[in-house]
């Protein structure tokens, strides 16, 4: 069944924004062991921006986005999230935020309608609230026969649903998705892409990360090359292909991993 | 306060789902020890320090359920959750560290009470059991519940693999509950052994707990009842301090 994104409310309440939705200063993540995740992120994402972070596998993405979360802790630098510090300021900060991680972690334990229900609670929702948005959200992502059922009964385009649904339970300001369609058939890509076009367009700012160009130029305005624990470039897909002096975000990006090779232009140009 | 009360509803909600494995198991396990080394083995034992055998076991048996349950509760659960990475849910929301600590140690700390009121209330029906101090019965118990409660915490933030809970139970929590004296006076034993349960912590908390079901202790109960008091603050402490830092909870 697709999904009914019109039948939800929209995202969050207006709000005073104060500042833009996340801003990265010099943000350094350093392991025990010594690694360097992060080696001084600087990055800002405006309110209402739908805004893309692409990067090879270990570049430091999912890094970045523990960091805003506080599912990891900056070595140096800093982090506001509308202008509320991540770290000194975390409750604040994270109310703002709902993550959606690469992941599927839901809890083993809780149906359906438990996962949404304990979420609004963590965030300090109140009874009533939940209620009314449990139903909301279990409709929209068309899990409501769903409801009651243990989440480990779901199948894996259900638990990414319900895995979006949970982030957006609180109705959070900044949408943070770490590659939301990493394994999904095409045809619930679709329908998550068409609803986090929908949550964008009420408001939230959305804070994207995919291994999928095709899906940062449809849905990101602004996108950034994160590689080796740097961002390398940023701009829009036409500014990146022209930054990299090629024709598209594809042969920008593999311009940037040094795989130019794999380049389609090149596919035929010196076949017999 | 919405916050960390569904915190702890999650943590409560956990074992009541699967209460078979949780409280069913435990409660029959007490009650088989209550048959086995009361009915069987008491009427051979007869009197233990003026006490009827059956009646002396039962006060170390709900302070040893409490203590295991709350303990295996709180570790298992902290660590199942670090497995499927769903306690992320609870530490990326704006609850405090504080709110964090005390939900998970109130999870295992109420299923420990509830088997062991259970326990209680059931043994009250089998045989006469006094309550001489139910101040200091209540303020003990309570005590050790939190203690291990914590240390339950401690273990599973601590843990990297299931085995390194079973181990801290196996080897560590039951030789020093059995040892503690659940079973036995240990004014009843040889020397060394009577010296050495002395070494044992367990021993002046089920002499706490005797204490206040049957009115007799081997122990100075107000010094016990201090030290209990302190070594649960200090773990508590140590336990808030892992959880404000993140240690492997947080990259």
């Amino acid at each position: 069944m697709p999904l009914a994104p019109n039948t939800a409310t929209p995202a969050h309440p207006p709000r005073h924004s104060d500042g833009p939705a996340l801003r990265v200063d010099d943000l350094v993540k350093r392991y025990p062991t010594g690694t360097e995740a992060l080696r001084g992120v600087s990055l800002e994402i405006k309110d209402g921006q739908f805004f893309g972070l692409l990067g090879p596998n270990g570049a430091g993405k999912s890094t970045m986005i523990h960091c805003a979360t506080g599912l990891a802790t900056p070595s140096e630098g800093t982090i506001r999230i509308f202008g509320h510090d991540a770290v000194s300021d975390y409750a604040d900060a994270r109310e703002s935020i709902g993550l959606a991680p690469q992941d599927i972690n839901l809890d083993w334990f809780a149906t359906c309608e438990e996962v949404l229900d304990y979420h609004g609670g963590y965030f300090g929702m109140s009874k009533k609230d939940r209620k009314e948005r449990v139903t909301e959200l279990l409709d929209a992502f068309t899990l409501t026969a769903k409801r009651k059922e243990s989440t480990r009964t779901l199948s894996g385009g259900m638990k990414r649903r319900l895995t979006l649904a949970r982030a957006l339970m609180h109705r959070p300001r900044l949408l943070i998705l770490d590659e939301p369609t990493a394994g999904v058939d095409v045809e619930l890509r679709l329908e998550l892409w068409q609803y986090v076009k929908q949550v964008n367009a009420e408001g939230t700012t959305i804070l994207l990360t995919t291994h999928y160009l095709e899906e940062a130029e449809e849905l990101c305005d602004q996108i950034a090359f994160i590689n080796d624990g740097q961002i390398v470039a940023e701009g829009t897909s036409e500014q990146l292909a022209a930054k990299f002096q090629v024709s598209s975000l594809e042969d920008a990006y593999l311009k940037l991993v040094g795989r130019n090779e794999l380049s389609r232009a090149h596919v035929g140009s010196d076949a017999p | 306060m919405i916050r960390f009360a569904t915190l702890t509803r999650r943590e409560v909600n956990r074992w009541v789902k699967i209460w078979k494995q949780t409280i069913g198991a435990p409660l029959l396990e007490t009650f088989l020890y209550i048959s086995v080394f009361g009915a069987a083995l008491g009427s051979r034992v007869g009197d233990l320090d003026g006490v009827d055998y059956t009646v002396f076991v039962i006060p170390g048996l709900i302070l040893m359920a409490w203590a295991i349950n709350a303990f295996t509760n709180n570790s298992s659960s902290i660590l199942q959750q670090k497995f499927q990475h769903s306690i992320d849910d609870q530490l990326s929301s704006p609850a405090s560290p504080f709110q964090l600590l005390m939900a998970f140690t109130l999870g295992g700390f109420l299923r420990g009470m509830t088997i062991s009121v259970i326990t209680f209330l059931v043994a009250s029906l089998l045989v006469d059991l006094p309550v001489e101090h139910p101040l200091i019965l209540i303020a003990g118990l309570v005590l050790v519940g939190f203690f291990f409660a914590q240390l339950g915490v401690l273990i599973g933030v601590r843990a990297e693999q299931f085995d390194d809970v079973s181990f801290a139970q196996t080897f560590i929590l039951q030789p020093l509950i059995f040892l503690g004296g659940v079973f036995y006076s240990a004014s009843l034993l040889p020397e060394p052994y009577q010296t050495l349960t002395h070494f044992n912590p367990v021993y002046y908390m089920i002499s706490l707990v005797r204490y206040g079901f049957l009115g007799q202790a081997d122990v100075n109960v107000a010094l016990s009842l201090v030290l209990l008091t302190a070594a649960t603050a200090a773990l508590f402490l140590l336990n808030l301090r892992l959880f404000t830092t993140g240690y492997k909870l947080r990259a």
